[in-house]
Protein backbone atom coordinates (compact mmCIF):
# COMPACT_ATOMS: atom_id res chain seq x y z
CA UNK A 1 0.00 0.00 0.00
CA UNK A 2 1.46 3.35 -0.58
CA UNK A 3 -1.12 5.66 -0.11
CA UNK A 4 1.04 8.02 2.14
CA UNK A 5 -1.44 11.37 1.98
CA UNK A 6 0.88 12.44 -1.14
CA UNK A 7 4.22 13.06 1.32
CA UNK A 8 7.11 10.38 0.88
CA UNK A 9 7.07 7.25 3.21
CA UNK A 10 8.62 7.17 5.97
CA UNK A 11 7.75 4.34 7.83
CA UNK A 12 6.56 1.13 5.42
CA UNK A 13 4.96 -2.15 6.82
CA UNK A 14 5.53 -4.17 3.92
CA UNK A 15 3.41 -7.85 4.27
CA UNK A 16 3.73 -8.45 8.50
CA UNK A 17 2.64 -11.48 9.48
CA UNK A 18 3.03 -12.77 13.12
CA UNK A 19 1.75 -15.36 14.80
CA UNK A 20 1.98 -16.18 19.25
CA UNK A 21 0.38 -19.64 18.89
CA UNK A 22 -2.50 -17.97 16.88
CA UNK A 23 -2.03 -15.55 14.16
CA UNK A 24 -2.09 -11.82 14.82
CA UNK A 25 -0.81 -10.45 11.98
CA UNK A 26 -1.65 -11.84 8.53
CA UNK A 27 -0.01 -9.36 6.08
CA UNK A 28 -0.31 -6.06 7.20
CA UNK A 29 0.80 -3.40 4.38
CA UNK A 30 0.85 0.21 5.39
CA UNK A 31 2.94 3.46 4.87
CA UNK A 32 2.71 6.43 7.08
CA UNK A 33 3.80 9.69 4.94
CA UNK A 34 7.27 11.80 6.16
CA UNK A 35 5.50 14.61 8.35
CA UNK A 36 1.89 12.83 9.30
CA UNK A 37 -0.22 12.55 12.20
CA UNK A 38 -1.40 9.09 11.74
CA UNK A 39 -3.95 7.14 14.21
CA UNK A 40 -4.10 3.00 13.81
CA UNK A 41 -7.45 1.96 15.48
CA UNK A 42 -8.55 -1.63 15.94
CA UNK A 43 -10.09 -3.45 18.20
CA UNK A 44 -8.59 -5.15 21.39
CA UNK A 45 -5.61 -8.22 20.51
CA UNK A 46 -5.64 -7.10 17.34
CA UNK A 47 -2.18 -6.91 17.20
CA UNK A 48 -1.67 -2.86 17.00
CA UNK A 49 0.62 -2.47 19.70
CA UNK A 50 2.82 -5.62 18.15
CA UNK A 51 2.70 -3.66 14.88
CA UNK A 52 4.03 -0.87 16.37
CA UNK A 53 6.79 -2.63 18.29
CA UNK A 54 8.32 -4.17 14.98
CA UNK A 55 9.03 -0.57 13.80
CA UNK A 56 11.97 -0.59 16.25
CA UNK A 57 13.04 -4.01 15.99
CA UNK A 58 11.17 -5.28 19.55
CA UNK A 59 9.28 -7.75 17.71
CA UNK A 60 10.43 -10.18 15.17
CA UNK A 61 7.86 -10.79 12.80
CA UNK A 62 7.43 -14.09 11.09
CA UNK A 63 7.46 -13.12 7.53
CA UNK A 64 7.67 -9.60 5.77
CA UNK A 65 10.06 -6.35 6.80
CA UNK A 66 9.16 -2.27 8.26
CA UNK A 67 11.35 0.25 6.50
CA UNK A 68 11.83 3.33 8.29
CA UNK A 69 13.12 5.94 6.50
CA UNK A 70 14.63 3.62 3.77
CA UNK A 71 16.19 1.27 5.87
CA UNK A 72 14.99 -2.35 6.69
CA UNK A 73 14.64 -2.52 10.29
CA UNK A 74 15.20 -6.72 10.67
CA UNK A 75 17.38 -6.71 7.48
CA UNK A 76 19.35 -3.97 7.60
CA UNK A 77 21.99 -5.12 9.71
CA UNK A 78 23.06 -3.84 13.56
CA UNK A 79 23.82 -0.12 12.12
CA UNK A 80 20.74 0.70 10.39
CA UNK A 81 18.64 -0.50 13.53
CA UNK A 82 20.66 1.79 15.91
CA UNK A 83 20.03 4.78 12.99
CA UNK A 84 16.42 3.65 13.29
CA UNK A 85 16.31 3.44 17.17
CA UNK A 86 18.20 6.95 17.03
CA UNK A 87 15.03 8.41 14.72
CA UNK A 88 12.56 7.73 16.21
CA UNK A 89 10.79 7.89 19.81
CA UNK A 90 8.72 5.21 21.78
CA UNK A 91 6.11 6.35 24.25
CA UNK A 92 5.52 3.05 25.97
CA UNK A 93 1.75 2.53 27.04
CA UNK A 94 2.77 2.72 30.51
CA UNK A 95 5.61 4.84 30.30
CA UNK A 96 7.69 1.94 30.83
CA UNK A 97 10.17 4.16 33.07
CA UNK A 98 13.13 2.42 34.67
CA UNK A 99 12.44 1.88 38.30
CA UNK A 100 15.77 2.54 39.42
CA UNK A 101 16.72 5.80 37.98
CA UNK A 102 15.01 9.34 39.01
CA UNK A 103 13.33 11.30 36.41
CA UNK A 104 16.43 13.12 35.44
CA UNK A 105 18.62 9.92 34.84
CA UNK A 106 15.62 8.29 32.97
CA UNK A 107 14.94 11.41 30.63
CA UNK A 108 18.84 11.25 29.93
CA UNK A 109 18.48 8.09 28.78
CA UNK A 110 16.67 9.47 25.83
CA UNK A 111 19.60 11.16 24.24
CA UNK A 112 21.56 8.87 22.17
CA UNK A 113 24.57 6.95 24.11
CA UNK A 114 27.25 9.09 21.58
CA UNK A 115 25.47 12.23 22.42
CA UNK A 116 25.30 12.12 25.99
CA UNK A 117 29.07 10.54 26.85
CA UNK A 118 30.06 13.93 24.77
CA UNK A 119 27.62 16.16 26.81
CA UNK A 120 28.61 17.61 30.01
CA UNK A 121 26.65 16.74 32.92
CA UNK A 122 25.16 20.35 32.77
CA UNK A 123 24.54 20.53 29.17
CA UNK A 124 22.88 16.93 29.42
CA UNK A 125 20.77 18.20 31.96
CA UNK A 126 19.51 21.50 30.23
CA UNK A 127 18.63 18.89 27.86
CA UNK A 128 16.49 17.01 30.02
CA UNK A 129 15.00 20.31 31.60
CA UNK A 130 13.65 21.25 28.40
CA UNK A 131 11.95 17.86 27.33
CA UNK A 132 10.26 18.19 30.73
CA UNK A 133 9.39 21.56 30.38
CA UNK A 134 7.89 20.53 27.02
CA UNK A 135 5.39 18.35 28.30
CA UNK A 136 4.38 20.70 31.29
CA UNK A 137 6.46 19.23 33.99
CA UNK A 138 7.87 21.11 36.37
CA UNK A 139 12.20 20.09 36.35
CA UNK A 140 12.35 21.39 39.28
CA UNK A 141 9.67 19.57 41.50
CA UNK A 142 10.45 16.29 39.59
CA UNK A 143 14.19 15.67 38.43
CA UNK A 144 15.05 13.96 41.71
CA UNK A 145 12.06 11.83 42.19
CA UNK A 146 11.98 7.97 41.33
CA UNK A 147 8.77 6.72 39.51
CA UNK A 148 7.59 5.15 42.23
CA UNK A 149 6.72 8.41 43.41
CA UNK A 150 4.54 10.03 40.07
CA UNK A 151 1.65 9.98 39.71
CA UNK A 152 -0.08 7.88 36.52
CA UNK A 153 0.04 11.05 34.43
CA UNK A 154 3.30 12.34 35.60
CA UNK A 155 4.86 8.99 34.65
CA UNK A 156 3.29 9.40 31.41
CA UNK A 157 4.38 12.76 30.80
CA UNK A 158 8.32 11.95 32.03
CA UNK A 159 7.73 8.82 29.44
CA UNK A 160 6.88 11.73 26.56
CA UNK A 161 9.94 13.59 27.66
CA UNK A 162 12.56 10.75 27.52
CA UNK A 163 11.10 9.92 23.78
CA UNK A 164 11.55 13.25 22.86
CA UNK A 165 15.04 14.64 24.40
CA UNK A 166 16.76 13.12 21.40
CA UNK A 167 14.57 15.21 19.02
CA UNK A 168 13.22 12.29 17.10
CA UNK A 169 11.86 12.60 13.39
CA UNK A 170 9.42 10.01 14.09
CA UNK A 171 7.15 9.41 17.30
CA UNK A 172 5.47 6.29 17.85
CA UNK A 173 2.52 6.33 20.50
CA UNK A 174 1.35 3.08 21.91
CA UNK A 175 -2.33 3.67 23.55
CA UNK A 176 -1.39 7.13 25.04
CA UNK A 177 -4.09 7.81 26.61
CA UNK A 178 -5.40 4.44 28.01
CA UNK A 179 -6.21 4.61 31.58
CA UNK A 180 -6.48 8.15 31.73
CA UNK A 181 -9.66 10.67 32.77
CA UNK A 182 -11.41 12.66 30.39
CA UNK A 183 -9.67 15.76 31.67
CA UNK A 184 -6.19 14.12 31.36
CA UNK A 185 -6.73 12.25 28.12
CA UNK A 186 -7.50 15.95 25.98
CA UNK A 187 -4.47 17.27 27.87
CA UNK A 188 -2.36 14.27 26.84
CA UNK A 189 -4.16 14.87 23.49
CA UNK A 190 -3.34 18.56 23.16
CA UNK A 191 0.27 17.51 24.36
CA UNK A 192 0.65 15.26 21.02
CA UNK A 193 -0.54 17.39 18.80
CA UNK A 194 1.71 20.51 20.01
CA UNK A 195 4.66 18.01 20.56
CA UNK A 196 4.10 17.02 16.84
CA UNK A 197 3.70 20.28 15.30
CA UNK A 198 6.77 22.26 17.64
CA UNK A 199 9.05 19.10 16.93
CA UNK A 200 8.16 18.66 13.31
CA UNK A 201 7.95 14.61 13.53
CA UNK A 202 6.03 12.30 11.83
CA UNK A 203 3.50 10.62 14.72
CA UNK A 204 2.25 6.97 14.34
CA UNK A 205 -0.06 6.35 17.19
CA UNK A 206 -1.57 3.54 17.89
CA UNK A 207 -5.06 4.03 20.04
CA UNK A 208 -8.76 2.74 20.85
CA UNK A 209 -9.49 6.20 21.53
CA UNK A 210 -11.26 6.91 17.59
CA UNK A 211 -12.60 10.33 18.88
CA UNK A 212 -9.45 11.37 19.83
CA UNK A 213 -7.41 9.77 16.75
CA UNK A 214 -9.79 11.16 14.00
CA UNK A 215 -9.71 14.67 15.68
CA UNK A 216 -5.45 14.54 16.13
CA UNK A 217 -4.59 12.91 12.53
CA UNK A 218 -4.61 13.47 9.04
CA UNK A 219 -4.81 9.66 8.34
CA UNK A 220 -6.24 6.99 10.27
CA UNK A 221 -6.17 3.11 9.28
CA UNK A 222 -8.31 0.11 10.93
CA UNK A 223 -6.49 -3.30 11.49
CA UNK A 224 -9.13 -6.13 12.02
CA UNK A 225 -8.52 -9.89 11.77
CA UNK A 226 -4.38 -9.38 11.18
CA UNK A 227 -4.80 -7.09 8.21
CA UNK A 228 -5.28 -3.31 7.50
CA UNK A 229 -9.05 -3.44 6.66
CA UNK A 230 -9.65 0.91 6.05
CA UNK A 231 -6.29 3.45 5.13
CA UNK A 232 -7.50 7.11 4.33
CA UNK A 233 -8.86 10.18 5.81
CA UNK A 234 -10.37 10.67 9.55
CA UNK A 235 -13.60 12.13 7.00
CA UNK A 236 -13.49 9.30 5.00
CA UNK A 237 -13.00 6.99 7.84
CA UNK A 238 -16.54 8.26 9.13
CA UNK A 239 -18.23 7.71 6.26
CA UNK A 240 -17.02 4.37 5.51
CA UNK A 241 -19.89 2.05 4.22
CA UNK A 242 -17.89 -0.64 5.22
CA UNK A 243 -20.09 -2.63 7.56
CA UNK A 244 -17.11 -3.42 10.08
CA UNK A 245 -15.82 -0.27 10.08
CA UNK A 246 -19.68 1.21 11.11
CA UNK A 247 -19.80 -1.21 13.99
CA UNK A 248 -16.17 -0.62 15.33
CA UNK A 249 -16.84 3.20 15.11
CA UNK A 250 -20.46 2.58 16.82
CA UNK A 251 -18.88 0.49 19.52
CA UNK A 252 -16.36 2.59 20.13
CA UNK A 253 -18.88 5.55 20.40
CA UNK A 254 -20.84 3.35 23.11
CA UNK A 255 -18.04 2.48 24.87
CA UNK A 256 -17.11 6.24 25.47
CA UNK A 257 -20.46 7.07 26.51
CA UNK A 258 -20.33 4.25 29.01
CA UNK A 259 -17.03 5.54 29.79
CA UNK A 260 -18.05 8.73 30.55
CA UNK A 261 -21.18 8.07 32.56
CA UNK A 262 -18.67 5.86 34.85
CA UNK A 263 -16.45 7.25 37.68
CA UNK A 264 -12.96 8.68 36.34
CA UNK A 265 -10.41 6.32 35.92
CA UNK A 266 -7.65 8.77 35.64
CA UNK A 267 -4.76 9.88 37.54
CA UNK A 268 -3.67 13.42 37.98
CA UNK B 1 -7.27 -54.15 26.54
CA UNK B 2 -3.43 -53.39 24.72
CA UNK B 3 -4.33 -50.14 24.41
CA UNK B 4 -5.55 -49.46 27.54
CA UNK B 5 -2.07 -50.86 28.72
CA UNK B 6 0.08 -48.83 26.36
CA UNK B 7 -1.96 -45.47 27.46
CA UNK B 8 0.43 -44.76 30.48
CA UNK B 9 3.35 -46.07 29.00
CA UNK B 10 2.71 -43.42 25.68
CA UNK B 11 1.90 -40.83 28.23
CA UNK B 12 5.22 -41.20 30.21
CA UNK B 13 6.89 -41.47 26.43
CA UNK B 14 5.14 -38.06 25.44
CA UNK B 15 5.91 -36.47 29.01
CA UNK B 16 9.87 -37.48 28.19
CA UNK B 17 9.85 -36.31 25.17
CA UNK B 18 8.32 -32.81 26.49
CA UNK B 19 10.80 -32.56 29.17
CA UNK B 20 13.26 -33.55 26.34
CA UNK B 21 12.46 -31.08 24.22
CA UNK B 22 12.03 -27.90 27.11
CA UNK B 23 15.68 -28.42 27.83
CA UNK B 24 16.79 -28.48 24.54
CA UNK B 25 14.83 -25.10 24.00
CA UNK B 26 16.23 -23.85 27.45
CA UNK B 27 20.27 -25.08 26.58
CA UNK B 28 19.68 -23.16 23.58
CA UNK B 29 18.38 -20.50 24.58
CA UNK B 30 21.06 -19.89 27.84
CA UNK B 31 24.35 -20.78 25.06
CA UNK B 32 22.65 -17.96 22.76
CA UNK B 33 22.97 -15.82 25.59
CA UNK B 34 25.82 -16.75 26.86
CA UNK B 35 27.50 -16.17 23.31
CA UNK B 36 26.01 -12.20 23.57
CA UNK B 37 27.24 -11.76 27.06
CA UNK B 38 30.70 -12.51 25.16
CA UNK B 39 30.25 -10.82 22.81
CA UNK B 40 29.47 -8.01 24.87
CA UNK B 41 32.22 -8.02 26.94
CA UNK B 42 34.62 -8.60 24.19
CA UNK B 43 33.65 -4.64 22.56
CA UNK B 44 33.91 -3.32 26.29
CA UNK B 45 30.43 -2.39 26.35
CA UNK B 46 30.31 -3.58 29.69
CA UNK B 47 30.70 -1.01 32.91
CA UNK B 48 33.10 -1.60 35.85
CA UNK B 49 30.69 0.42 37.89
CA UNK B 50 27.82 -2.27 37.34
CA UNK B 51 29.78 -5.33 37.63
CA UNK B 52 31.42 -3.60 40.41
CA UNK B 53 27.70 -2.97 41.82
CA UNK B 54 26.58 -6.57 41.55
CA UNK B 55 30.04 -7.85 43.48
CA UNK B 56 27.91 -5.66 46.11
CA UNK B 57 24.79 -6.70 45.99
CA UNK B 58 25.59 -10.67 45.09
CA UNK B 59 29.01 -10.90 46.69
CA UNK B 60 29.05 -8.78 49.87
CA UNK B 61 25.32 -8.54 51.07
CA UNK B 62 25.14 -12.40 50.62
CA UNK B 63 28.33 -12.81 52.80
CA UNK B 64 26.41 -13.21 56.32
CA UNK B 65 24.29 -15.73 55.21
CA UNK B 66 27.00 -17.62 53.55
CA UNK B 67 29.04 -17.19 56.71
CA UNK B 68 25.88 -18.78 59.05
CA UNK B 69 25.10 -21.30 56.97
CA UNK B 70 28.82 -22.24 57.41
CA UNK B 71 29.10 -21.85 60.20
CA UNK B 72 25.78 -24.52 60.81
CA UNK B 73 27.42 -26.55 58.95
CA UNK B 74 30.90 -27.39 60.88
CA UNK B 75 29.07 -27.19 63.67
CA UNK B 76 26.42 -30.11 62.61
CA UNK B 77 29.64 -31.96 60.71
CA UNK B 78 31.64 -32.05 63.71
CA UNK B 79 29.26 -32.82 66.23
CA UNK B 80 27.77 -36.10 64.28
CA UNK B 81 31.72 -37.05 63.23
CA UNK B 82 32.22 -37.00 67.36
CA UNK B 83 29.50 -39.04 68.00
CA UNK B 84 30.21 -41.84 65.46
CA UNK B 85 34.00 -41.49 66.20
CA UNK B 86 34.12 -41.34 69.67
CA UNK B 87 35.14 -44.93 70.88
CA UNK B 88 35.67 -46.52 67.01
CA UNK B 89 38.04 -44.06 65.46
CA UNK B 90 40.95 -42.24 66.50
CA UNK B 91 39.46 -38.67 67.25
CA UNK B 92 41.80 -36.62 65.76
CA UNK B 93 40.17 -38.00 61.99
CA UNK B 94 37.74 -35.53 62.89
CA UNK B 95 39.55 -32.58 61.77
CA UNK B 96 39.86 -34.39 58.51
CA UNK B 97 36.61 -35.20 58.37
CA UNK B 98 34.86 -31.64 58.92
CA UNK B 99 37.94 -30.05 56.61
CA UNK B 100 37.39 -32.41 53.55
CA UNK B 101 33.93 -32.15 54.03
CA UNK B 102 33.22 -28.48 54.50
CA UNK B 103 35.91 -28.07 51.41
CA UNK B 104 35.12 -30.61 48.57
CA UNK B 105 31.03 -30.39 49.21
CA UNK B 106 29.67 -28.52 52.39
CA UNK B 107 31.17 -24.46 51.90
CA UNK B 108 30.53 -24.85 47.77
CA UNK B 109 27.16 -26.21 47.64
CA UNK B 110 25.47 -24.67 50.74
CA UNK B 111 26.54 -21.45 49.54
CA UNK B 112 25.22 -21.58 46.15
CA UNK B 113 21.95 -22.57 47.32
CA UNK B 114 21.82 -19.74 49.66
CA UNK B 115 22.96 -17.46 46.52
CA UNK B 116 20.25 -19.66 44.74
CA UNK B 117 17.47 -18.36 47.29
CA UNK B 118 19.08 -14.81 48.01
CA UNK B 119 20.43 -13.47 44.76
CA UNK B 120 18.93 -15.72 41.76
CA UNK B 121 14.95 -15.41 42.99
CA UNK B 122 16.06 -11.88 42.99
CA UNK B 123 17.54 -11.51 39.85
CA UNK B 124 14.40 -13.44 37.94
CA UNK B 125 12.17 -11.41 39.48
CA UNK B 126 13.46 -8.10 39.10
CA UNK B 127 13.84 -9.03 35.54
CA UNK B 128 10.44 -10.78 34.77
CA UNK B 129 9.15 -7.60 36.23
CA UNK B 130 11.49 -5.04 33.98
CA UNK B 131 9.98 -7.35 30.82
CA UNK B 132 6.36 -7.29 31.84
CA UNK B 133 6.08 -3.58 32.63
CA UNK B 134 8.21 -2.73 29.39
CA UNK B 135 11.08 -1.67 30.57
CA UNK B 136 13.53 -4.09 28.69
CA UNK B 137 11.68 -2.98 25.47
CA UNK B 138 12.62 0.48 26.58
CA UNK B 139 15.96 0.07 27.04
CA UNK B 140 16.21 -1.48 23.36
CA UNK B 141 13.90 0.91 21.89
CA UNK B 142 16.52 3.53 23.10
CA UNK B 143 19.53 1.94 21.24
CA UNK B 144 20.53 0.68 24.45
CA UNK B 145 21.99 -3.22 24.70
CA UNK B 146 20.40 -4.87 27.95
CA UNK B 147 22.42 -7.92 27.74
CA UNK B 148 25.53 -5.48 28.44
CA UNK B 149 23.45 -3.00 31.38
CA UNK B 150 21.46 -5.96 32.82
CA UNK B 151 22.74 -9.37 32.04
CA UNK B 152 26.72 -9.24 31.89
CA UNK B 153 27.26 -7.49 34.90
CA UNK B 154 25.76 -10.05 37.13
CA UNK B 155 26.97 -12.71 35.13
CA UNK B 156 30.62 -11.70 35.60
CA UNK B 157 30.18 -10.44 39.47
CA UNK B 158 28.78 -13.59 39.76
CA UNK B 159 32.00 -15.24 39.26
CA UNK B 160 34.04 -12.97 40.66
CA UNK B 161 32.32 -13.32 43.98
CA UNK B 162 31.61 -16.85 44.46
CA UNK B 163 34.90 -18.33 44.73
CA UNK B 164 35.50 -15.42 47.39
CA UNK B 165 32.51 -16.26 49.11
CA UNK B 166 33.02 -20.35 48.97
CA UNK B 167 36.85 -19.50 50.18
CA UNK B 168 35.56 -17.57 53.64
CA UNK B 169 32.27 -20.05 53.68
CA UNK B 170 35.25 -23.12 53.74
CA UNK B 171 37.48 -21.11 55.95
CA UNK B 172 34.56 -20.02 58.28
CA UNK B 173 33.05 -23.48 58.29
CA UNK B 174 36.47 -24.94 59.12
CA UNK B 175 37.25 -22.69 62.23
CA UNK B 176 33.53 -23.26 63.74
CA UNK B 177 34.03 -26.96 63.04
CA UNK B 178 36.79 -26.82 65.26
CA UNK B 179 35.93 -25.01 68.35
CA UNK B 180 32.70 -27.61 68.04
CA UNK B 181 35.23 -30.30 68.54
CA UNK B 182 36.56 -29.10 71.07
CA UNK B 183 33.05 -28.04 73.00
CA UNK B 184 31.52 -31.49 72.16
CA UNK B 185 33.91 -33.82 72.30
CA UNK B 186 37.02 -32.21 73.60
CA UNK B 187 39.39 -32.53 70.90
CA UNK B 188 42.08 -30.33 71.00
CA UNK B 189 42.99 -27.75 68.31
CA UNK B 190 46.08 -29.21 67.57
CA UNK B 191 44.80 -32.46 67.13
CA UNK B 192 42.03 -31.24 64.98
CA UNK B 193 44.44 -29.35 62.47
CA UNK B 194 47.11 -32.60 62.80
CA UNK B 195 44.10 -34.86 61.52
CA UNK B 196 43.25 -32.40 58.96
CA UNK B 197 46.71 -32.22 58.20
CA UNK B 198 47.15 -35.67 57.35
CA UNK B 199 44.45 -36.11 54.81
CA UNK B 200 45.19 -33.01 53.21
CA UNK B 201 45.52 -32.61 48.99
CA UNK B 202 45.79 -29.21 48.10
CA UNK B 203 44.17 -29.73 45.12
CA UNK B 204 40.89 -29.89 47.33
CA UNK B 205 40.81 -26.81 47.47
CA UNK B 206 41.08 -25.59 43.48
CA UNK B 207 38.22 -28.25 43.31
CA UNK B 208 36.27 -26.43 46.07
CA UNK B 209 37.31 -22.91 44.34
CA UNK B 210 36.09 -24.60 40.63
CA UNK B 211 32.97 -25.52 41.44
CA UNK B 212 32.35 -22.38 42.76
CA UNK B 213 33.38 -20.68 39.99
CA UNK B 214 30.81 -23.03 37.47
CA UNK B 215 27.87 -22.29 40.99
CA UNK B 216 28.90 -18.36 40.43
CA UNK B 217 28.40 -19.00 36.30
CA UNK B 218 25.25 -20.85 36.53
CA UNK B 219 22.93 -18.61 39.06
CA UNK B 220 22.95 -15.36 37.62
CA UNK B 221 23.12 -17.30 34.06
CA UNK B 222 19.96 -19.40 34.53
CA UNK B 223 18.50 -16.31 36.37
CA UNK B 224 18.73 -13.61 33.76
CA UNK B 225 17.30 -16.52 30.99
CA UNK B 226 14.67 -17.36 33.17
CA UNK B 227 13.63 -13.22 33.99
CA UNK B 228 14.02 -12.24 30.49
CA UNK B 229 11.52 -14.93 29.19
CA UNK B 230 9.03 -14.03 31.76
CA UNK B 231 5.33 -13.26 30.48
CA UNK B 232 2.04 -12.68 31.68
CA UNK B 233 2.05 -9.74 34.52
CA UNK B 234 2.51 -10.26 38.24
CA UNK B 235 1.51 -13.40 38.10
CA UNK B 236 4.04 -14.74 35.52
CA UNK B 237 6.85 -13.13 37.29
CA UNK B 238 5.89 -15.22 40.15
CA UNK B 239 5.57 -18.21 38.69
CA UNK B 240 8.98 -17.99 36.08
CA UNK B 241 10.77 -17.16 39.95
CA UNK B 242 9.55 -20.67 41.25
CA UNK B 243 10.77 -21.96 38.01
CA UNK B 244 13.81 -20.54 38.14
CA UNK B 245 14.28 -21.64 41.89
CA UNK B 246 14.02 -25.54 40.73
CA UNK B 247 15.84 -25.05 38.05
CA UNK B 248 18.78 -23.23 39.76
CA UNK B 249 18.78 -25.89 42.24
CA UNK B 250 19.02 -28.73 40.77
CA UNK B 251 21.37 -27.50 38.36
CA UNK B 252 23.45 -26.69 41.38
CA UNK B 253 23.04 -30.61 42.49
CA UNK B 254 23.74 -31.78 38.62
CA UNK B 255 26.66 -29.63 38.51
CA UNK B 256 28.03 -31.10 41.59
CA UNK B 257 26.78 -34.87 40.87
CA UNK B 258 29.64 -34.31 37.29
CA UNK B 259 32.49 -32.37 39.55
CA UNK B 260 33.77 -35.74 41.39
CA UNK B 261 34.29 -37.97 38.45
CA UNK B 262 35.81 -35.03 36.29
CA UNK B 263 38.15 -33.44 39.04
CA UNK B 264 38.38 -36.48 41.62
CA UNK B 265 39.38 -39.00 40.13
Amino acid sequence: MSDQGGSEPIIQYCGIHKAFDVPVLRGVDLSVGEGEMFALFGPSGTGKSVLLKTTMGLIQPDQGDVRVAGESVFYGGPKALSAIRKLAGYVFQNAALFDSLNVLDNVLMGLPEDELYALSRSEAARKAWNALELVNLDPELVFAKLPAELSGGMKKRVGIARAIVGRPRILLWDEPTTGLDPVNTAAVERLIMRLSRELETTSLIVTHDIEGGLAMCDRVAMLEGGRIRFSGSPSQFRASPDPVVQAFVDRAAAEAQLDLAGEPSGVS
Amino acid sequence: MAEVLARPVVGSLRGLGRAATLVAEHAGAIGQLSWSIIVTLVRGRVAWRDIVQQMYVIGFQSLPIALVTASLAGIVTSQQGGYQFTGSVPLYVLGSVVVESMILEMGPVLTAIVLVGRVGARITAELGTMVVTEQIDAYQSLGRDSIAILVAPRVVAGIIVMPLLVGLADADGILVGMFAAKLTTGLGYESFLYGARLFWHSWDLVYSLTKALAFGLAIPLISCHMGLRTGGGAAGVGRQTTASVMFMTLTVLILDALFPPLMLQ
